[in-house]
């Protein structure tokens, strides 16, 4: 496989395979499920060929821009836009674990049985659409992707969804589009600004005062960083751009509840670290303070609203917007010295990797943990989280899985969240300590309302809900599932190096660059260039 | 000879031009409406033919009216095919009776 | 082999062995290797943390024939300044592709660190990198290993207890060998109680999973690895407490105790964050990275002769610490000396301690341990007294070279305060297990309070001490436990000493161990101390600590530090022998029980005798016996001399020489306290001279605060948990009340304005256009009437047109 093509094979490899798709009989659903999960399972497969193929140690000449298996054809000359799509250690874990929920999710895809036809080609639509976001380097390029990835999860929570799901199809539509306009009008103002520029590398060149005659104002650097910002910050989500979170999550159905938590919101930390901070540097140095305090208070406030939840998908919804605090924390805590090259800068790094390996990691648990809440719904169909307990005397085995995940969530060591968490807060007391030791004070908040979902669900004398005949022991494709992902969440916790080697030397490159580009001297000769 | 002069002859087309009118206007007999619109039609030929007669017009009148006749003949053909047609429809040539084109 | 990798593999090998005992055991029944009647996953855990013992025991053997025991020769005191920090690396293996990239230290990511190694006659510690776990730079957090005595003696102290533990339980525990367990505690609405099947594996399972935590706590070479395992302990000890999940009780103690746990570790974690920060290394130890050292934290804080390197600066804001390397150098940036502030370094210091408070049961988080004993009792025994609850002291001890004095004074303070509430607690407890819980946070106390005056050998050696006889007394509560048929409430016992003997007297050994009894002048001879159990030599190290402590410091309020351990010595004295007659001596209670208790079978009396050996003899020598010195060994911050601190308040830490001076005025007043306590319980408890009852009407507002736990659990409830819930719905509230009420607003807002714009739509824009059609329409039928399809009509109308036409050219046209 030429390694030219394979980012491109890895974008539309399922979008082909739903067309293929058409030509089967609507009503014969295994034939539908088998070719989908080999859709899937090819496309995860050629990611794992990526990542067996990505230079952990390239050679310059073999980089673009420090991109590597970089492609770019000229799609739309008139305008100056590119195909280009290209890896770097930012994009590939999550172009990987992309791979792997779409997969996982296809398993547990199983029990869906209303327009399977339908089901599964949006489903595959929908993975092209991930990854193409994840993939591609020309701004209009992603914002085809990320419009392309919305419209199959509208119909997916709208159709497969729960009793409110119109209204939650919307709501999420509706907020996503939000956030894609404001992107739009700020994709708008770079490129007029840059010479009719898409490239987002050369944005972030241009942004960053390397190229002669082009220059971002500061105040058009804040003003495009705050566009994009809360377009990201949306899909993140952050406090208080996060209530569509909850009901998408409770309406969907339990595989696009997983693709949501562990894929979706990825996108809005992605695009703030691929676009938001190298393009407009200046503007993220100005926001950073704010943008860790939200990120420290969406920790808490997710957490105090997953306390008062009674409905188990609601509370792990919350727990998300509580987790992927740690990433807007993480990414934030850009502090600059008075010179390049100084101190806090390794601090800074070590928030962006921690940032980044929070993504991953909620990948990971929060997938289970909807898988896990999915697991019960389909037998009793209810999540009130006051109807259960005694689930650890009827299904020990799926308890124990579910302990294991739910512990990663808690950021219990030896598990994936618990590094990712770490890191962030351990980064942030060189930022600022107060915001510091309010999220440190997370973890006691975490641990209370997991235990306490714990307690109430699992353990206990006894089922008090309806359907409780229904409690049978795990499927054996449940099992491959929660193995999986318990696997994933133990590999990762106990090795988090392993994927720490991938992601810190592109956040090393672009944590230098976005530094050293702030500093006074720079933005100087910047201007000087402009005249 | 002493001409009549052209006074007279309009008078004479004037009244058959009026004949034919009238006969138009009175007659449920189709042919007889066929009939008014030739007496028209003569009667505006006695003027052309007189006009080319006492006029500097010349000629052109005189080949008017042989245009006039020519074109009588033709529409009388196709009139009494008309009135061919709306017998077999009605069984009746009554014009009064071809009404179906109210508005 | 160097004696490094030697020591290195033994204890890796007893810490990873209960982990893999772990997987076996917890799918027993799924991988069908056993089944739910099988005692074979005991057999398997208890070969596990056996072989883990034979392992440490080796290692510790090892150790000493390769330091030709030079741990155990008479100490001079002061010998240890100079053997300070030495350390060797086990695979010292620098490639020199490395070498050749010294500016580089991504390039060297799997470089071995090398610890750099000094020319010392022996070392008083090995350490090394296991694997690492992330870099950023010159920000490396690995996985470390870092062996002393004192890591060597925990590691043989836990594993051994665990081991006999384990066997006890396999005894105590044989109720779960069945298809069928009736849990007596729940009742199902039905009115009968709750039947499941028997989860004699998982038990096992969770206990190894304990072990592997608690050894890679003592192995940890980092703060950063203390605080992973310092986790996973937490969570095995929530699974422990909660084993039995169908219990309400069960179930939240475990989560109290987490959370609670949770609660020190918020602090652990900020200490933490200044440490990276401040310092940027969490390891203890010096490692030499491609030619260059990276200082450990303890030399950076300390040096080479563990002194705090302090600014003059008298103001305590404006202080500094400089940091050292291992030569005692300065360690500077560029010309900038680098250094941490003095107030950051107690921050640092308080944190890391907050971890302890939570661990071991402080003041003021000490109310989770009393409910951990919802847990089955082997449980209690080994996590909830000898190991887990302890790793806050060991903790303590091992993080003390980077606590400053007025840190140290924090935790004599705190240790000071949980010793006195938790026996006067004790003391009113009828929960036999109740009474052996409050003893433990009480002892901790003492360890804290030791740690705090500078008695660091003396904390730790009471740490061992109390391993062994707080384990033994836990047994020996499950063996009448059991014994009794699950009856704890020792009102209902009484005389047990007939009925099961071995078990009364190796608690009795427990029982004077505990509280500090010994015959003075008798041993004088064999060992130059008195004739007496472990815990009288460990207690009186630490009150002889706390008598210099208090006499050196000119500080009266600080006397409360010697007072206090010394009453409460009394105290536990009483409240031991209260258990001890209440129990075992006087007339049975209670007839019922009596007449079925009965002793238990041999693997579970076994490992109380040979605990109670231990009980009995592991401190023989007392300061001048084998472990102290064992310990003493690896003091990191030798108190040759007295350390003067006067920033915040003037603290002097008092010298090995200054407690050797009291240390005879010192024991004598503990046990003249040991045997009033004594004496007090046996006139009050076997005379009955007076009826405690009595007494207990007498003073009911105490007894009530006292029974009540000083009512700390309803104090946390209205602070914290109360309003956390009450926060909670707040923030639901604002989700739902105001977030989504803007949104829905805006949405509101949008529809009525479609709404509006429909009409003008329709009313407008699609009315001007609907007029001209209509208007057309009407128009042309209003043509209609004159199209009526006579002919003669026409006719007549063309006719009538000529003549208008006629008339009108020629009255209106000019001629």
């Amino acid at each position: 496989m030429s390694s030219e093509n394979l980012l491109s094979l890895i974008v539309f490899l399922p979008a082909a395979w739903s067309l293929l798709l058409l030509a089967f009989d609507g009503k014969n659903a295994d034939a539908i499920r088998y070719f989908g999960l080999i859709g899937t399972a090819l496309t995860f497969g050629l990611t794992l060929q990526l990542l067996s193929q990505y230079d952990l140690t390239p050679a310059p000449e073999q980089l673009h821009d420090g991109m590597q298996f970089y492609f770019s054809w000229d799609w739309i000359p008139n305008w100056n836009v590119h195909y280009s799509l290209g890896v770097d250690g930012i994009s590939l874990p999550l172009v990987l674990l992309t791979g792997l929920v779409s997969l996982l999710a296809m398993i547990a895809s199983w029990s869906i049985e209303k327009h399977l036809k339908g089901y599964v080609m949006l489903f595959l639509i929908l993975e092209t659409g991930m990854m193409g976001v994840f993939l591609s380097l020309d701004f209009l390029l992603f914002y085809v992707f990320w419009e392309v990835m919305l419209l199959p999860m509208y119909f997916l929570i709208g159709v497969w969804g729960g009793p409110r799901r119109e209204y939650a199809a919307i709501k999420f539509f509706l907020y996503t589009l939000a956030g894609g306009v404001l992107m739009l009008i700020a994709m708008l103002m770079l490129y007029f600004a840059s010479g009719n520029s898409f490239d987002l590398l050369h944005l972030a060149q241009v942004g960053q005062g390397q190229v002669k005659g082009f220059a971002f104002t500061k105040e058009f650097q804040i003003t495009a960083f705050l566009l994009l910002f809360i377009g990201f910050a949306i899909k993140l989500p952050s406090f208080p751009f996060h209530t569509w979170l909850p009901d998408a999550h409770v309406e969907a159905p339990t595989p696009i509840s997983m693709i949501l938590a562990g894929v979706l919101l990825k996108m809005g930390g992605y695009g703030l670290i691929r676009l938001a901070f190298p393009i407009c540097p200046l503007g993220a140095q100005y926001c950073a303070y704010g943008m860790v305090a939200l990120g420290v208070f969406s920790i808490i406030y997710g957490a105090f609203a997953a306390l008062a939840q009674t409905d188990f998908k609601r509370l792990v919804a919350y727990s998300s917007v509580s987790h992927m605090g740690y990433v807007l924390l993480g990414l934030a805590v850009w502090k600059v010295g008075e010179k390049a090259g100084d101190p806090n800068l390794h601090y800074w790094r070590m928030g962006v990797n921690a940032a980044m390996f929070q993504m991953i990691a909620h990948g990971i648990s929060s997938t289970g943990m909807f898988f896990m809440v999915g697991i019960l719904y389909d037998r009793v169909h209810h999540r009130d989280l006051n109807q259960f307990g005694g689930i650890a005397g009827l299904m020990p085995h799926y308890t124990g899985l579910a302990a294991g995940i739910f512990f990663a969530g808690l950021g219990l060591p030896g598990l994936c969240g618990f590094i990712g968490e770490i890191f962030s807060v351990l980064s942030c007391w060189s930022f600022d300590k107060t915001l510091a030791i309010i999220a440190a004070s997370g973890v006691i908040l975490t641990a209370g309302y997991i235990l306490w979902t714990m307690q109430r669900v699992y353990f206990g004398p006894a089922y008090k809900g309806p359907h409780g005949e229904a409690l049978v022991p795990l499927l054996g494709r449940e099992k491959f599932v929660a193995y999986v992902l318990l696997a994933f969440a133990i590999a990762l916790g106990v090795f988090p190096n392993a994927l720490f080697q991938y992601m810190d030397p592109s956040v090393k490159t672009l944590v230098e660059n976005l530094d050293a580009s702030v500093h006074p001297q720079v933005i100087e000769t910047a201007a000087t260039l402009v005249q | 000879m002493e001409s009549v002069g052209l006074n007279a002859y309009l008078f004479v087309g004037a009244v058959l031009f009026v004949c034919g009118i009238v006969c138009m206007a009175i007659k449920r007999n189709g042919i007889g409406v066929l009939m008014g619109v030739e007496l028209v039609l003569n009667g505006a030929n006695l003027n052309f033919v007189a006009f080319a007669h006492y006029t500097p017009l010349g000629l052109d009148g005189q080949v008017i009216a042989l245009f006039v006749i020519v074109l009588a003949a033709a529409e009388a053909a196709v009139a009494l095919a008309i009135a061919l047609n709306f017998y077999n429809n009605h069984l009746t040539i009554d014009v009064d009776r071809g009404n179906e084109l109210q508005g | 082999m160097d004696t490094g990798t030697v020591l290195r593999n033994l204890l890796t090998l007893a810490w990873l062995l209960p982990l893999a005992g772990f997987v076996a055991e917890i799918y027993a029944l799924q991988l069908r290797w056993s089944h739910r009647l099988s005692k074979a996953p005991a057999q398997l855990a208890v070969a596990c943390i056996g072989a883990g013992f034979l392992c440490s025991l080796s290692a510790l053997l090892y150790w000493g024939n390769a330091t030709e025991w030079a741990a155990l020769k008479p100490a001079e005191h002061g010998h240890h300044a100079e053997e300070h920090a030495g350390a060797e690396h086990a695979e010292a293996e620098m490639s020199p592709v490395d070498a050749l990239h010294p500016a580089e230290p991504e390039a060297a990511a799997d470089a071995e660190h090398t610890a750099v190694a000094h020319a010392a006659p022996v070392p008083k510690f090995y350490a090394g990198t296991f694997y690492k776990l992330a870099q950023f730079g010159p920000l490396e957090i690995t996985l470390d290993w870092y062996i002393d005595s004192l890591t060597l003696v925990m590691f043989t102290m836990v594993t051994f207890i665990a081991t006999c533990i384990h066997l006890f339980a396999m005894g105590y525990m044989k109720d779960e060998l069945t298809e069928e367990y009736e849990d007596h505690q729940v009742h199902l609405p039905g009115g009968h109680h709750f039947t499941r099947p028997g989860r004699f594996h998982r038990f096992f399972a969770f206990l190894s999973l304990f072990c592997f935590s608690m050894l890679g706590l003592v192995l940890a070479g980092n703060i950063f690895q203390v605080f992973i395992f310092w986790e996973l302990v937490g969570i095995c000890s929530y699974l422990l407490i909660g084993f039995y999940v169908e219990r309400h009780s069960a179930s939240t103690a475990a989560n109290k105790a987490f959370i609670m746990n949770r609660v020190g570790d918020f602090g652990f974690l900020i200490g933490l964050m200044i440490l990276i920060t401040s310092l940027g290394t969490f390891r203890f130890f010096d490692v030499e990275n491609d030619g260059v050292e990276q200082t450990g934290l303890f030399s950076l804080i300390r040096g080479d002769d563990g002194k705090l390197d302090v600014s003059d600066d008298p103001s305590v804001t404006k202080s500094v610490v400089y940091l050292r390397d291992s030569h005692g150098h300065r360690l500077a940036d560029g010309t900038t000396p680098r250094t941490i502030s003095y107030l950051l370094l107690i921050a640092a210091g308080l944190g890391v301690f907050a971890g302890s408070i939570g661990k071991s049961a402080q003041f003021p988080l000490q109310t989770w341990l009393p409910d951990a004993m919802e847990g089955p009792t082997p449980v209690s025994a080994l996590v909830h007294s000898a190991t887990m609850v302890a790793a806050g002291v060991y903790l303590a001890g091992r993080f003390y070279p980077m606590f400053p004095p007025e840190v140290l004074l924090g935790i004599a303070y705190i240790g000071c305060i949980t010793l006195f509430i938790a026996a006067t607690i004790a003391v009113v407890a009828t929960d036999i297990k109740k009474v052996l819980a409050y003893s433990t946070i009480s002892q901790l106390g003492y360890m804290m309070l030791a740690i705090g005056v500078g008695g660091w050998a003396a904390g730790l050696f009471h740490l061992v001490t109390h391993a062994f006889f707080k384990s033994l007394m836990f047994l020996c509560s499950g063996s009448v436990i059991a014994g009794c048929h699950h009856e704890q409430d020792m009102r209902k016992m009484g005389g047990l000493r007939h009925k099961m003997p071995l078990t009364a007297y190796t608690m009795l050994v427990g029982v004077i161990a505990i509280a500090g009894l010994a015959i003075p002048g008798v041993g004088n001879a064999l060992f130059g101390q008195a004739l007496a159990f472990s815990g009288y030599h460990s207690k009186d190290a630490i009150v002889a600590s706390a008598l210099a402590f208090s006499e050196l410091n000119p500080n009266p309020l600080h006397n409360i530090l010697f007072i206090t351990p010394l009453v409460t010595a009394g105290i536990t004295a009483f409240y031991m022998f209260r258990l001890w007659f209440m129990t075992f001596a006087g007339q049975p209670q209670d007839e019922h029980v009596y007449e079925h208790a009965h002793e238990n079978p041999a693997i579970m009396t076994v490992p109380l005798l040979v605990l109670s050996l231990l009980a009995a003899g592991c401190a023989i020598g007392g300061e001048d016996g084998w472990l102290y010195r064992l310990l003493a060994f690896s003091e990191t911050v030798p108190a040759v001399e007295r350390a003067t601190s006067a920033r915040v308040a003037t603290i002097v830490l008092p010298s090995h020489h200054d407690v050797h001076d009291v240390h005879g005025t010192a024991g004598g007043m503990a046990l003249l306290a040991a045997f009033a306590g004594t004496a007090v319980a046996y006139l009050l408890y076997c005379r009955k001279v007076v009826n405690p009852d009595d007494i207990r009407r007498q003073a009911g507002g105490v007894y009530d605060f006292l029974v009540d736990k000083w009512r700390f659990d309803t104090l946390y409830d209205v602070a914290f948990v109360r309003p956390c819930h009450i926060v909670a719905s707040w923030c639901q509230g604002f989700d739902q009340k105001v977030l989504d009420v803007v949104l829905h607003t805006s949405a509101a807002i949008t529809v009525v304005v479609s709404k509006w714009e429909r009409t003008f739509d329709e009313g407008m824009v699609d009315g001007l256009v609907n007029l001209v059609g209509t208007s057309t329409t009407n128009f042309g039928r209003s043509l209609r009437v004159i199209q009526t399809g006579r002919l003669r009509q026409y006719v007549m109308w063309i006719a009538v047109g000529v003549v208008v036409l006629f008339v009108a050219l020629f009255t209106a046209l000019p001629k």
